[in-house]
């Protein structure tokens, strides 16, 4: 088992406030690690410092190795790690496909032409399930395909790594059963993934590992099972019993 | 789309060449071929100022620094004893230089604080050259030779620098780095997250466009034979552009082509009578796009077509304007960090 | 030429100045506040305020700074108009579809102005123009004093103004952060307005302040448009009080640099300060001097 991500003891201060205190962390290639927590414990702020939108105050990010700390976002993006957007950003204006092109023309995959950047947007977009909706614009699009075509946009950089922001929220059980399954086919796919969530069940389904972070500490690491029973997260969730929320 | 863009491409080539035969058809018109020289130049700075403008989004009004640097290599190199034909490029050398020195920090700026730190740069460089009068002649000018090639030479020059602004503006749209372009343009941090490399990206259509006004300036102070900091630095020529590429359409090809004629051809007609009305109209003109049409004439009459075909969804126009999900900009730092910005429901 | 005396002079004569520029580039700080937008059309509007200044000079011999008290009105009907006829409904759409509109506004104005009257330069020489007053063995120009003692006065109104009544405080709330102003009942649309008329009323005040000093044309506004961005700029965009600090920071850039180079330059540190200071201090003077406190 390869370490895709390292993360070494990462802290991120907001002027006197810390959002992060130490984190350390090894995500091991080809997992599902779920990030959980209370909100502002810090799960957005470790994932914009991953992926290079945010450096550390202290500490280092390495992926495959490389040590990325202090890259820009591009940059991480082409070497293989691509985040989602915790609020959907698509391109409003572009089309459907247009939005993935950017992606597959851009990402790890590196120069894709003309061709064969639609060509490869094209099938990832059969993949996630909006082929049908291929040429409309992106700002027609339902919350839930807005979510996927997130997604799609991500995959198409070809990541190693895809860091998932809270892809399941605001969605109907109906979506969320749809979308956990297309995280499955990712990962069968042989992509390693983080995925901050706040839908429990779906959290505790999917992922081989689960970390908690709370007020930018990690307090808990483990197993699914092991995490929600773990004392202090039922406490940092006041008391909550989240397999059941 | 692609079948469109192939006849886009198709009707630009038969309008170029038409226009190349224009000479031979009509001999000996020199007044249209004043009027051709100077719609051309026109045409081809609309459509270079477009590149960054409107492909990118970055809104400069300090295009004439690019101009007056161009005229003035030019000017200065003739004037050593140079062939003009070969002193163009360097201009457009020296403008992209310029833009590369100006562009890297202030491209990091949110869109209208870059708007309006270019006005600062653009106005100080007039200052400046205007002050600079062993080289520029400052307030004065400088005389250039007298020994000039014809109005025809010059008609075909301006068209040359037309088609090729055309060209790069076409090719760019098509490619991948456009497409970077319009991504960025459209969500600055999505794009980079997806793999565009925004700041080289934006520096590189900055430059382009740049090159492109510099040439042109070279070839209008070799068919004016006279440079003056005050006309080629003026505001009011990097207000042109702007005027230009928004009434014919941002992010298209060819609205600035559109925009260039019917700005020329207003200020022509209205030159004698009243020298700056035309600004008025365009003004006026600007102000309806803003609030009825932000896709500018190539907007409007795309509209126009899809609706005889029936809505059936015609090209998007690229706009300055809607979509609510764009956020008006707090501060006017581009990377600046956003403490707290995690906002997990 | 480096005396005392010289020093003190150029800083006195700085500081005259910033008291016009502080007025000049109050309303262009408010409207950015309450909503974000740089409005360029105040350049047309100064410009405005300094011909009107010129009519009621020619009709009825008022003198500038009754005129400029007259203008407070009309133009803050103007301003309000513009807001509800213009800006209100591209405001919440990209900024720079807002900037190019009120840019276009300008080029309108500037056009209609240069049609009525033409682009000669215009002065207004009142009786006191030429005289000046010897204070302490410095000659100090009176109309640079009066310019100065109405722009304080006026500076105080509207301090007490923004600070002491409902509407000011409403304003500054919107300032800080409109949602929150939304939330406990202020109005942010009206105050949007308000902002607007407030912001142009002080512009039409400043032009008429202007022409106690300055020749002027209809394209006189644009300089002193850009001189008014570096100012807030230097005082942190938001920050009322920082509208004050940036006015003297320029002025006394300006007065100083005019020792070492031509008096033809000096526009170009202004716009050079302009740049720099978008570029490396986006919080103004203020934040630069917290970050060397930390």
């Amino acid at each position: 088992m390869t370490t895709a991500l390292t993360l070494d003891r990462i802290t991120k201060r907001f002027g006197g406030l810390a959002a992060l205190q130490e984190v350390t962390v090894q995500i091991a290639s080809g997992d599902i690690t779920g990030l959980i927590g209370p909100n502002g414990a810090g799960k957005t702020t470790l994932f914009s410092i991953i992926a290079g939108k945010t450096r550390p105050t202290v500490g280092r990010v390495l992926c495959f190795g490389h040590d990325v700390t202090g890259w820009s976002a591009h940059a991480v993006c082409r070497l293989g790690v691509c985040t989602t957007h915790q609020v959907v950003r698509p391109f409003g204006d572009l089309t459907v496909l247009e939005n993935v092109r950017v992606g597959a023309s851009f990402g790890a995959s590196g120069r894709l032409g003309g061709r064969t950047a639609e060509e490869e947007a094209g099938e990832i977009l059969t993949f996630v399930g909006l082929a049908h909706r291929r040429d409309s614009l992106a700002s027609a699009l339902t919350l839930a395909q807005r979510k996927r075509l997130e997604i799609a946009r991500a995959l198409a950089t070809r990541p190693a790594v895809l860091l998932l922001d809270e892809v399941l929220a605001g969605l109907t059980p109906a979506e969320i059963q749809q979308a956990v399954e297309l995280v499955r086919q990712i990962r069968a796919r042989g992509i390693t993934i983080v995925m901050i969530e706040h839908v429990m069940r779906a959290v505790m389904d999917l992922s081989d590992r689960v970390l908690v972070l709370n007020y930018g500490r990690l307090i808990a690491d483990g197993s699914p099972a092991v995490v929600a029973n773990s004392p202090q997260v039922i406490e940092a969730y006041l008391g909550e019993k989240i397999s059941e929320s | 789309m692609r079948s469109s863009l192939r006849l886009e491409l198709v009707a630009a080539l038969a309008v170029g060449l038409l226009l190349a035969a224009v000479p031979m058809l009509i001999p000996g018109n020199i007044t249209l071929l004043n009027l051709g020289i100077l719609t051309f130049l026109y045409v081809a700075q609309g459509v270079a100022w477009n590149i960054l403008g409107g492909f990118a989004g970055y809104v400069s009004f300090g295009y004439a620094a690019f101009f007056g640097l161009g005229a003035y290599t030019t000017a200065l190199l003739w004037l050593a004893g140079w062939s003009p034909v070969l002193t163009y490029p360097i201009g457009g050398l020296v403008a992209a230089a310029f833009s590369l020195l100006v562009g890297a920090p202030t491209l990091r700026l949110v869109g209208p604080y870059f708007s309006i730190a270019t006005i600062g740069v653009g106005e100080a460089m007039r200052i400046l050259m205007l002050n600079l009068d062993k080289i520029t002649g400052g307030a004065s000018g400088l005389n250039l030779p007298t020994v000039v090639p014809s109005k025809t030479w010059f008609y075909f020059v301006a068209l040359i620098c037309a088609a090729t602004s055309y060209a790069v503006a076409a090719w760019i749209r098509t490619s991948r780095f456009g497409l970077g372009l319009t991504a960025l343009r459209l969500d600055l941090e999505a794009a980079e997250s997806l793999g565009v490399r925004t700041t080289l990206f934006k520096n590189l259509a900055h430059i382009v466009s740049a090159a492109l006004v510099g040439a042109c300036g070279g070839v209008y102070a070799t068919y004016l034979q006279y440079v003056h900091p005050d006309t080629v630095f003026s505001f009011t020529l990097s207000i042109s552009l702007v005027l230009i590429a928004l009434i014919g359409g941002l992010g298209t090809v060819w609205g600035p082509v559109l925009g260039a004629v019917v700005f020329f051809v207003v200020q022509d007609y209205l030159q004698t009578s009243y020298p700056t009305f035309h600004l008025l109209v365009y003004g006026l003109l600007l102000l309806v796009i803003i609030l009825f049409e932000p896709g500018g004439m190539a907007g409007l009459a795309g509209r126009l077509v899809a609706r005889r075909r029936g809505a059936s969804a015609g090209p998007p126009a690229a706009d300055p304007a809607p979509h609510a999900e764009h956020e008006r900009a707090p501060m006017p730092r581009a990377d600046a960090e956003r403490p707290g910005t995690e906002r997990t429901t | 030429m480096f005396t005392t005396q010289n020093l003190v002079s150029v800083a006195i004569a700085a500081l005259l100045t910033a008291g016009l520029y502080a007025v000049m580039s109050y309303g262009l700080a408010i409207i950015y506040g309450v909503m974000k937008v740089i409005n360029v059309s105040n350049a047309g509007f100064l410009m405005l305020g300094a011909f009107m200044t010129l009519m009621y000079f020619q009709w009825w011999h008022l003198d500038p700074v009754a005129g400029a008290v007259l203008n407070l009105l009309p133009f803050f009907g103007a301003g309000w108009l513009v807001y509800k006829l213009l800006v209100r409904r591209v405001v919440s759409a990209r900024p720079i579809a807002t900037l190019l509109l009120l840019f276009a506004l300008w080029l309108v104005i500037q056009n209609v102005a240069l049609a009525i009257w033409g682009s000669d330069d215009q002065s207004i020489i009142t009786a006191y123009t030429y005289k000046s007053l010897i204070v302490g063995g410095f000659r100090l120009p009176l109309t640079r004093l009066i310019v100065f003692a109405v722009a304080l006065l006026a500076l105080s109104l509207l301090h007490f103004v923004l600070g002491h009544t409902y509407v000011g405080k409403a304003l500054r709330a919107t300032v800080q952060d409109p949602q929150a102003a939304l939330l406990v009942g202020i109005d942010t649309e009206r105050i949007s307005a308000l902002a607007f008329g407030l912001g142009t009323a002080l512009s039409g005040f400043a032009g008429s302040l202007l022409t106690l000093l300055f020749s002027f044309t209809p394209d006189f506004g644009g300089p002193f448009q850009l001189k008014s961005f570096t100012i807030i700029v230097l005082g942190g965009l938001e920050n009322f009080a920082g509208v004050t600090v940036g006015a003297a920071v320029l002025a006394l850039t300006e007065s100083f640099a005019v020792l070492f180079m031509r008096a033809s330059l000096q526009n170009v540190i202004a716009y050079g300060l302009l740049v720099v200071a978008l570029i490396v201090m986006p919080g103004g003077v203020a934040q630069l001097w917290a970050r060397t406190r930390s």
